[in-house]
């Protein structure tokens, strides 16, 4: 967030701040943060960073203290978090802590060679814990040792105790980043260089006497930053809306009962259960636990889960990942289940403390905002540069000195980019609001900027490309293979929508009857299938194809059946007929109901089965299979009821391939990520024939071969190797959703900006480390939604290419913003260098390059930061990730397009010099054509190699009308008397407005022509080569 | 010509990464002629720690799961989940690369259904020469040492089954053979390197026994040469191997020609046999030369002869037919070459024709090939070959 968010703020007048600044002469050193939340004062401790001696005393020092819950210094950042009860006065706290001064240990003159190992800065994913141990020790007490400190028993508190500790622990919440009250994000507009820059030069123009410039650069300030703090102030709504999760109730034991209770209403000395899935909701110290594992990479950044124990012995010194006899709030049960009893809640739980001290980080600028923030600096110091040469030349000259402070001035306030900053924040707003309304919710701000530099994406197969569910694909009998799709037969077009065949209807019927799966009307007319998902295919294909499922079942009622057993690999069920026969109904694997079966029939006759069929039908059973299809077969019989045994020969119906059905739309999702240069990987847990099937089913490798990758353990991979694999293979097989992170991790050391989607429990870790992690809103899991960046809340992974092209277009129309005034910026210093160089006098006084500054920089910029997509936008391969926002190769289109709307400018000034005379004709002549090139180049700005007047681009209402308004604006300030006294210009003829505003539109048919004969027209090139093979 | 010289040959079991890599590609190659007799397939492996490479470039419609059918290999091989081997069939990565291409009509032509003038429009696609061999040394018409390596490889297999579960499936024997006028006349000396799944707990010495007990005994059954009491007989001669097999060494497809065919004792191609189709020239060839060759031995025209057939690109009968016969030939060598030509048709579908190649995986449970890729593919006893048949012998011997 630009302004400086990430500074900590000085909080408004408090008790806190005076008593620090006033009383207490020892205190001077210590400065209030954040003192805004009763209970809860974050102070900034000079002597602390890289001192844990001083972390030290300052903990044990202050923990001490009756009141203060609890404390926890960070040697990073130098910041102090105490926590206190209601009888403990701020001003008490900072003379404790100013008490407990410790100075840094090296003695003077020498410093660490190295760093302190805390002083690394808090990496994403990965929090180092908090420096306090709690008190006691609960992971080395015994089970009855907590239980009798917290009062508790194994059968639960009860509910009055329950709701006593509720009033004196207070709720287990956790105070979320705290949101930026709007004065902040004011203040903040006025934080950076740039606009401290402008001020000054306010402060200047007083000083020698531009009153009114002063107040035009006010003015600028003014808008700069109402617009800012307005766009700042709707992205930090969007993502405090984001950052508040609801939360399930926890498992407790209250009462001697098992009750469900709301997670804040959790205290010290409950006895919760957590099973496999859940989330941790406090800290708690295990009484029973079976086969727990637990993931604590939210807290450890350890990715491996964490096998826990009730009844280990754990040293009491032992960091918090080898503390197997707890559990900490936030990390997630990955396997077994366990009771424990809740030793802290809220904000006194490690994940508290962790997060008090993270928070003050706010939201981290994004590596477009980094660059913007740069650039920034780079203008202002060619501002100062350019300011000081002004000022020689001035002096050179002869011209008055205040003539050329002034003008030095204006010019560096109209160099300045002040409004940078806003451009990337409402950009980035906007492509958040944009994906929102696909059904994409961002988490993080800089995922938009992210998703538009993916140049790999790592797609599970199940619940992404997949449906999850079973369906019949195939059915192969009378020799014949028949596809499915959708419940319909789809045979290569041919006997499609037919009536169904007699081999069709017995192989259904066999279907229908052998299954344990129920039907049941769901009183819409419509049937639902209960059962196996195997069987639920079976039944649902049944229904699909017009059978009518519940009235057979009435027909044949079911008499006896025969369960499927290791050695017997088929199930058979007995039915009577309506004729009093009975009908033998078989299903299992082929070979094994094969051998069962002696006759089939063919053409409406039955015949003896061939070992020539039966080899074509085992041909027939191994290319199904291998097709990654589950296959089934199905035999019959009816046989008079005395003569059924267990032996029975029966019927052969044929064969059936079930599995689970591609979900809509991903083919052609796949073939967009490729136009858009974006290689694509499926990861599964699925035998590589499925695996195989399915990617081929999808078109997802882009060269002709297809790579899979097969593993179980991609642990005995050594790294350099899985990283030289990983970017050529398409499909990871019978990997575990554990190996997800070491596949993301070996994609990113191959240099490559990878996205990932997933929904497991185990996919968290992958999420979190991939550069855009995607997680399913409705199927995936809690914890896989809260790590990952974006949130599909529809399922719907097709939007996904929308989030593409979101991505990139907020990137591009950053770029369009950056280079627009860069080079507009620039027409002005060329211009007033150029024309006072040449001994032409000052084209423009301060007033009107700050009215240009205000009338270009703004509208049309925030208007060309809302362009709309470019068509090509998925068409070309993605930016390289370490792409400059003005690289090498841009400084001559910048140079070009300046020199052109500064040339325009010049001519209009030589043209007004010979007319009117130096005496304000020709300044204005210049200011009218300087103003409209800028206001042109606008239009020029939208593409690097379109023409503006490529029709066939989108267009962007928005600019059309900033720049009408624009020339409307500009058209008063020669007409309306009050304005050009302020301005200081003159009124013109018609005729010289006319030629000045033609020079302009001359300027940008020259800038257009530059452009047409740099880029040609023609098609788009693309990259068709994968970026990495 | 010396006629008195010490001769020796290698073998290697089937566990050794090498002839991995060789099984597991022509397992392949069986497993996709199983389900299309016309897929034209060049399956290539390598093998390295922990990981399997498998290039499959395939002409076919059929489906095999590439990394299960490698894993069943490495699995009947004997490389299982021990909890000590780096390298199992479970818990190895398979990488594969799978690159599909079209068949030409000509290729979807079953040769058994063509005509002669058919036969001619089917063209040597590689440029080769091939040799095949065959001597009266043995039985099996085989020079004795690599048949005697062959041998003792088997049966280090067979006790490793059967006796000797501490062994890993990776080893190699090597068996030096004396001649006296061209003929074996005695063993001068053979080797035994195996491989220990873990070292712990067996004596190196009382290893040796075992091996000579199980191993050396049993494979000069029935031999007329054994070794005698100057044979030097080595084994593990640097000690025992903890660990063995793809987690040591690594291995790649089509490495151990020699083994595959005749031991170096008589010239071979360069040219891989395994991971390859019948549609390959410079596999079927092979089998078409000692085919050749054995039948002239058979007949008794000579008592060791080379044949060596040359093909190139784009014709249909092979440039070159020569027979060498080391000066053991009754008749003209000439006259043989004259003889083998007008009973042996060697032009590539022709080969593919007689030997039924296509239509032999379909009748193996475990698709053919795969036999082949240990043992040797000349010579063997323990499959009906087609080319290890004497069926142009009274042919030849006609005049």
């Amino acid at each position: 967030m630009p302004g400086g968010c990430a500074t900590p703020m000085a909080a408004s007048p408090s008790r806190a701040e005076s008593a620090s600044k006033g009383t207490s002469p020892s205190a001077h050193d210590v400065r209030v943060v954040h003192a805004a939340v009763k209970g809860r004062l974050r102070l900034h401790v000079p002597w602390l960073r890289h001192n844990p001696r001083a972390a030290r005393a300052l903990e044990a020092g202050l923990s001490g203290h009756a009141g203060i819950s609890s404390v926890s210094a960070s040697l990073y950042t130098g910041n102090i978090l105490v926590l206190f009860g209601p009888d403990v006065r701020v001003d008490e706290v900072l003379n404790l802590v100013a008490g407990l001064r410790v100075e840094p240990g090296a003695p003077v003159g020498r410093r660490a060679p190295f760093p302190v190992r805390e002083a690394q800065p808090p990496h994403r994913g990965q929090v180092s814990p908090a420096a306090s141990c709690p008190d006691p020790a609960w992971h080395a007490l015994s089970c009855d040792a907590v239980l009798l400190r917290l009062e508790a028993a194994p059968d639960g508190l009860s509910a009055d105790e329950a709701r006593r500790r509720l009033h004196r622990y207070g709720p287990n919440e956790l105070q979320l980043a705290v949101q930026r009250p709007l004065a902040d994000i004011v203040a903040g507009q006025f934080k950076s260089i740039p606009v401290l820059l402008l001020i000054g030069s306010s402060v200047l123009s007083v000083l020698t006497g531009g009153l009114a410039d002063a107040a035009v650069i006010v003015g600028v300030i003014a808008v700069n930053a109402v617009i800012g703090a307005y766009t700042e102030a709707v992205a930090e709504r969007n993502i405090q809306a984001l950052t508040r999760l609801s939360a399930p109730p926890v498992t407790a034991a209250r009462d001697a009962t098992t009750t469900l209770v709301n997670l804040s209403e959790l205290v010290p000395g409950d006895i919760v259960h957590v099973r496999r899935g859940e989330y941790v909701p406090a800290d708690a110290r295990l009484v029973a636990s079976t086969d727990l594992s637990v993931a604590e990479s939210a807290l450890t950044g350890e990715s491996a889960p964490v096998s826990k124990d009730a009844f280990a012995v754990i040293d009491e010194r032992a960091p918090l990942a080898d503390r197997v006899t707890m559990l900490y709030r936030g990390t997630v049960v990955t396997g077994g289940s366990g009771v424990a009893v809740v030793v802290a809640t809220g904000h006194s739980t490690e994940l508290g403390r962790i997060q008090a001290l993270v928070s003050e980080a706010a939201q981290p600028l994004t590596p477009l905002q980094r660059q913007l923030q740069s650039l920034g600096h780079q203008m202002v110091l060619v501002t100062v540069a350019v300011s000081g040469a002004m000022v020689f030349i001035g002096w050179l000259r002869g011209y008055s000195l205040l003539q050329t402070v002034r003008t030095a001035i204006s010019l560096a306030v109209a160099a300045i980019p002040e409004g940078l900053p806003t451009v990337s924040t409402m950009t980035l707003a906007k492509g958040i609001r944009g994906l929102r309304e696909r059904g994409l919710l961002v988490r993080r701000l800089d995922a938009v900027e992210t998703l538009g530099a993916v140049q790999i994406i790592c797609l599970d197969k199940t619940g992404t490309i997949t449906a999850n569910r079973m369906a019949v694909q195939a059915v192969c009998l009378d020799g014949r293979r028949l596809r499915f799709a959708d419940g319909a037969i789809r045979d290569g077009g041919e006997g499609e929508g037919g009536p169904l065949t007699d081999g069709l209807t017995a192989l259904l019927r066999v279907g229908a009857l052998c299954s344990d799966a129920v039907v049941r009307d769901d009183g819409t007319g419509d049937s639902r299938v209960d059962g196996t998902p195997t069987e639920s295919a079976l039944v649902q294909l049944a229904l699909d194809l017009g059978v009518d499922v519940v009235r057979l079942r009435a027909d044949y009622p079911k008499v006896s059946h025969l369960e499927r057993t290791e050695h017997r690999m088929y199930m058979s069920t007995i039915h009577a007929t309506p004729e009093g026969r009975w009908l033998v109904a078989t299903k299992g694997r082929p070979d094994q109901v094969l051998s069962r079966c002696r006759t089939v029939v063919r053409d409406g006759v039955a015949r003896e089965l061939t070992p020539v069929d039966r080899s074509t039908i085992e041909t027939e059973n191994e290319s199904m299979a291998g097709q990654g299809l589950r296959v089934l077969g199905f035999g019959y019989a009816e046989v008079e009821a005395e003569s059924l045994t267990d032996e029975t020969p029966l019927v052969w119906a044929g064969l059936l391939g079930i599995a689970d059905p591609i979900r809509p739309g991903i083919r052609p999702l796949i073939e967009a990520f490729h136009r858009a240069g974006i290689q694509t990987v499926m990861i599964t847990g699925d035998q590589s024939a499925t695996a195989c099937a399915v990617a081929r089913a999808v078109n997802l490798p882009r060269a002709p071969e297809l790579e899979v990758l097969d593993s179980t353990g991609l642990a005995g991979i050594p790294d350099d190797l899985l990283t030289a694999l990983a970017s050529r293979v398409d499909v990871f097989s019978r990997v575990s959703p554990s190996n997800k992170l070491q596949i993301v991790r070996a994609l990113q050391r191959a240099g490559l900006v990878v996205a990932m989607t997933g929904d497991g429990i185990n996919d968290g870790p992958a999420l979190r480390a991939s550069d855009v992690g995607i997680a399913m809103g409705r199927g995936g899991s809690e914890l896989a939604r809260e790590v990952a960046d974006i949130v599909l809340l529809d399922d719907d992974v097709t939007a996904l290419v929308d989030a593409i092209a979101e991505g990139r277009t907020t990137a591009d129309d950053i770029r369009k913003s950056v280079h627009f005034i860069i080079s507009t910026n620039l027409s002005e210093i060329l211009l007033t260098l150029g024309a006072t160089g040449l001994g032409f006098g000052v084209p423009l006084n301060a007033t009107q390059l700050l009215w240009i500054n205000l009338l270009t920089d703004v509208f049309p910029e925030l208007a060309l930061a809302v362009d709309p997509a470019e068509s090509d936008v998925l068409a070309r391969p993605p930016r390289p990730p370490d792409t400059r926002l003005i690289g090498r190769r841009d400084v001559p289109r910048l140079t070009v397009d300046a020199t052109v709307m500064a040339g325009a400018g010049m001519a209009s000034y030589v043209y007004g010099l010979g007319r009117y005379g130096a005496n304000g004709g020709a300044g204005t002549m210049a200011f009218q054509t300087l103003t409209g090139a800028q206001l042109l180049h606008a239009f020029s700005s939208r593409s690097e190699a379109h023409s503006a007047l490529d029709w066939g681009r989108p267009s962007n209402p928005w600019l059309g009308l900033s720049v009408l308004t624009g020339f409307g604006v500009q058209l008063l300030s020669t007409v309306v008397p009050p304005l050009r006294r302020v301005l200081g210009t003159v009124p013109l003829r018609a005729g010289d407005i006319a030629l000045s505003w033609g020079l302009a539109g001359g300027s940008f048919v020259l800038g257009e022509i530059v452009k047409v004969v740099a880029h040609p027209p023609g098609p788009p090139t693309r990259d068709v080569e994968r970026p990495h093979s | 010509m010396k006629r008195d010289f010490i001769f020796s040959s290698e073998s290697v079991t089937e566990g050794h990464p090498d002839k991995l890599c060789d099984r597991i590609s022509d397992a392949l190659v069986g497993q996709y002629l199983r389900r299309d007799p016309m897929a034209r397939v060049t399956a290539e492996c390598a093998v390295s720690t922990g990981i399997l490479f498998v290039a499959v470039r395939l002409g076919s419609s059929a489906v095999v799961d590439v990394p299960f059918a490698s894993r069943e290999v490495i699995r009947d091989i004997g490389y299982e989940r021990d909890g000590i081997s780096a390298f199992n069939a479970k818990d190895c990565t398979v990488m594969t690369t799978l690159s599909e291409f079209d068949r030409a009509p000509i290729d979807l032509v079953d040769e058994s259904a063509m005509t002669d003038a058919d036969l001619d429009h089917v063209v040597a696609r590689d440029q080769v020469t091939v040799f095949g061999f065959a001597c009266t040394q043995t039985p099996s018409l085989m020079p004795l040492p690599v048949w005697l390596a062959h041998k003792l490889a088997r049966q280090l297999a067979t006790a490793r089954r059967q006796h000797l579960p501490e062994l890993l499936p990776d080893g190699k024997t090597q068996v030096s053979v004396e001649f006296r006028d061209r003929r074996p006349a005695r063993i001068h000396g053979l080797t035994i390197v195996t491989t220990l799944r873990d070292a712990r707990g067996s004596g190196a010495d009382r290893l040796r026994e075992r091996i000579r007990e199980s191993v050396v005994g049993p494979a000069f059954d029935g031999e007329e040469i054994a070794p005698d009491e100057r044979t030097r007989i080595d084994i593990n001669p640097e000690g025992v191997f903890a660990g063995g097999g793809p987690a040591v060494h690594s291995g790649l497809t089509g490495r151990k020609t020699a083994v595959d065919t005749y031991g170096e004792y008589a010239r071979h191609s360069g040219a891989a046999l395994s991971g390859k189709d019948p549609s390959r020239i410079d596999r079927v060839g092979a089998y078409a030369a000692r085919h050749a060759a054995r039948n002239v031995v058979a007949a008794g025209l000579a008592s060791e002869c080379e044949v060596q057939l040359t093909y190139a690109i784009g014709l249909s009968h092979p440039v070159s037919v020569q027979v060498e016969t080391f000066g053991t030939c009754r008749i003209e060598e000439d006259e043989v070459e004259r003889r083998l030509l007008a009973a042996c048709d060697f032009r590539p579908a022709a080969i593919v024709r007689r030997f039924g190649l296509r239509r032999l995986p379909a009748t193996s449970s475990d698709g053919f090939y795969a036999t082949l890729a240990a043992y040797g593919h000349m010579g063997r006893t323990d499959v009906d070959l087609p080319w290890e048949r004497d069926d142009l012998a009274d042919q030849l011997r006609s005049r």
